[in-house]
């Protein structure tokens, strides 16, 4: 395997609650890789710690209240981070609404990244900014350039946040939930933009998401996270053909899908029990325990490690967090 | 079976606001719906699917007369809504309820669930005391909930609790007819399925009456019988569910589930990426109003200048196309 272009080793991000309610526990030892030109595809329900290991990984979290830790990028001088912020990783968010600035031409958005990293003239900036423009597949971009946010659609938005973050051609693109405030129709088109760009230049791209057909459909590899911990690592093909943790499994279940008799045929949707516990009291054991149907007396004492599924492949292709892989006869659910 | 409730024509135009402090020229008027027309059988869900802008919401608000409609007909349990004086439309509110999208917007943060569940009882003078209490645990029982919740505020609810109460609220006057305006969709998908389950089993129980506004059509697959999908103020095609699942007609309606993500690798689908944005509706296109993006193969002239009128081109199965016989 070539050198991977990003490794996060047992991160860790705290935070320190106002009220004295403890700590939040936010991101709880993840691990994961990310190779070049890959797609990871990070996938969760809110409050899993899927936004929190992105924005600490370009430590785009204040200090306190948060806490992270790790190593590499987390040790850099604000400098030195600063060349690599935006330069050779971007980032685009969930809220194109918000997440631009209402008083600038979407032109000197763009423009900005390129002045501050590459040190390009304004005039050159602009340039670039209009190339940027029509490579999202922005029309007239010559008169686009000179536009506020507020006279774009949220679709054309987004497409401006991809122009700004790609404008120094980045290594890794951070994609955080870039479809969900969209509607479906626009989805499909910034999903298949991304795609296009990414094969036009070779990036990788980490897709944060909670829609597991998004991440069918565009991902290489799937991260699954429950409870601010990795709870399985697998390929795209082989997560979904065989989801080994509890959860994975459940949430495949709950998705309403349209290639499959609708549930008002035969009684009801999936569900799993329950909700996600709070970051400031995980469950001991095993974080899924209590909403899992399988879950025994292990299960509740002692936190199970990253296991190797093996299933074809190097050791730590498919990696599930869950005893049942030492004792595959007990998957059958409690009555 | 005659129909429970019956919208006829219905139209709301929202006037365009006065640019410069009010002085300037008043921008045009926003057809956010634009003579739409359908009918819900007693015990049955119409799923009403759009995306953003639609009109679905304000269709919902506008027949239970949270918006004055401008024009049209609604006849819900037998009463024309629109007509109704104040009394008697606030008598028949007791038959009609809706359920919001937001569960953090939509309760009042410093009232307990207790308080909220016996307001609507107070006011329609249904249960006071104890006889209150006591619907109010069974309210809460029936919606999924630990009566010990009654005590709680809702920041102390998690959404889907939020959601649970939110229903259990619309329940409290005991209605016939519920407008559901997306009530999944900001919940998470474990959870999502929980309150689909509840509403389904709601509706057997109490033989409810559903519209259910939602922009997510898989949702929409397994709770509705029939499904109205509108674009721009208008319905575009209107059928019952297996049938517009199976054979959709209007190439919007074929574009919209072609884009809807599948949760499967290898699923070999042929996604149709619509071109553009979804235009101002106040300033639809003319003609056909989805004519801009529209993939169709033949579509020509026609398209552009004479709106297609929503016909019958399947027994049940209605669109808006002049081409809905040679369907994408």
């Amino acid at each position: 395997m070539t050198e991977p272009l990003l490794r996060v080793r047992d991160l860790q991000t705290y935070f320190v609650t106002e009220q004295g309610s403890g700590t939040a526990r936010a991101v709880d030892g993840v691990s994961f890789e990310v190779q070049p030109g890959e797609t990871l595809g990070i996938v969760g329900e809110s409050g899993c710690g899927k936004t929190v290991t992105s924005l600490s990984i370009l430590r785009l979290i204040p200090e306190p209240p948060g806490h992270i830790q790790g190593r590499n990028l987390l040790t850099l001088e604000p400098r030195e981070l600063r060349a690599i912020r935006g330069n050779q990783i971007a980032m685009i968010f969930q809220e194109p609404m918000t997440s631009l600035n209402p008083v600038f031409t979407v032109g000197d958005q763009i423009a900005e990244a390129a002045i501050v990293h590459q040190g390009l003239s304004r005039r050159l900036a602009r340039t670039r900014a209009i190339d940027m423009l029509r490579l999202v597949g922005i029309a007239d971009p010559e008169e686009r350039v000179d536009h506020y946010p507020h006279q774009m659609s949220g679709g054309m938005r987004q497409r401006v946040m991809i122009g700004m973050a790609l404008v120094c051609h980045p290594k890794l693109l951070i994609a955080d939930e870039p479809t969900t405030a969209l509607d479906v129709t626009i989805q499909a088109q910034i999903l298949e933009l991304l795609d296009r760009l990414q094969a036009e230049l070779g990036m990788a791209v980490m897709l944060i998401t909670h829609d597991l057909g998004v991440v069918a459909g565009s991902a290489d590899r799937v991260a699954v996270m429950y409870a601010g911990q990795v709870v399985e690592q697998a390929p795209t093909a082989a997560l979904f053909a065989r989801p080994l943790h509890p959860y994975t499994e459940g949430l495949l279940a709950s998705v309403p899908r349209l290639d499959a008799p609708p549930a008002r045929e035969h009684g009801r949707l999936h569900s799993i029990p329950g909700q996600v516990p709070a970051a400031t009291a995980w469950p001991d054991g095993c974080r899924f325990h209590p909403r899992c149907p399988y879950a025994w007396e292990r299960c509740r004492a002692e936190m199970p490690p990253l296991l190797d599924a093996g299933g074809g492949g190097e050791p730590g292709t498919h990696t599930v967090r869950c005893w049942l892989l030492t004792e595959p006869r007990r998957r059958t659910p409690h009555p | 079976m005659p129909a429970l409730v019956d919208v006829q024509g219905l139209v709301k135009h929202f006037p365009g606001e006065r640019a410069l402090l009010g002085l300037g020229r008043p921008r045009a008027v926003v057809r956010a719906v634009d003579d739409v027309s359908f009918a819900i059988a007693p015990g049955e869900t119409l799923g009403l699917v759009g995306e953003s802008g639609c009109g679905k919401s304000t269709v919902g608000r506008a027949i239970l007369r949270l918006i004055e409609p401008d024009a049209g007909r609604v006849t819900i349990d037998g009463q024309d809504v629109v007509a109704l004086g104040a009394r008697p439309l606030r008598a028949l509110r007791r038959r009609m309820q809706i359920v919001f999208q937001d569960p953090y917007g939509s309760l009042n943060p410093r009232m307990t669930v207790r308080q909220m569940l016996a307001e609507p009882l107070a006011i329609h003078r249904i249960a006071s005391g104890a006889d209150a209490q006591r619907r109010i645990a069974a309210l809460l029982e029936e919606v999924g909930l630990d009566p010990s919740f009654a005590q709680s505020y809702a920041h102390e609810l998690s959404g889907g609790q939020r959601q649970r109460v939110g229903i259990a609220r619309a329940l409290s006057v005991e209605p016939h007819f519920l407008v559901l305006d997306e009530p999944v969709s900001a919940l998470d998908v474990s959870i999502q399925a929980q309150v689909l389950n509840l509403l389904a089993e709601l509706q057997r129980g109490r033989r409810l009456t559903y519209l259910f506004i939602a922009h997510d059509l898989a949702v929409v697959r397994h709770i509705a019988d029939h499904v109205a999908v509108m674009y721009l103020g208008k319905i575009v095609e209107r059928a019952p569910a297996p049938a517009l699942y199976a054979g959709p007609r209007h190439p919007y309606t074929t574009s919209l589930l072609s884009a809807v993500p599948v949760p499967d690798p290898k699923a070999q689908r042929q996604r149709i990426v619509l071109a553009g944005d979804v235009p101002s509706p106040a300033h639809p296109p003319p003609g056909c109003p989805f004519h801009p993006r529209c993939p169709h193969p033949k579509k020509d002239a026609r398209c552009r200048t004479e709106p297609p009128a929503l016909r019958e081109v399947a027994p049940g199965q209605l669109a808006a196309c002049h081409f809905a016989e040679q369907p994408l």
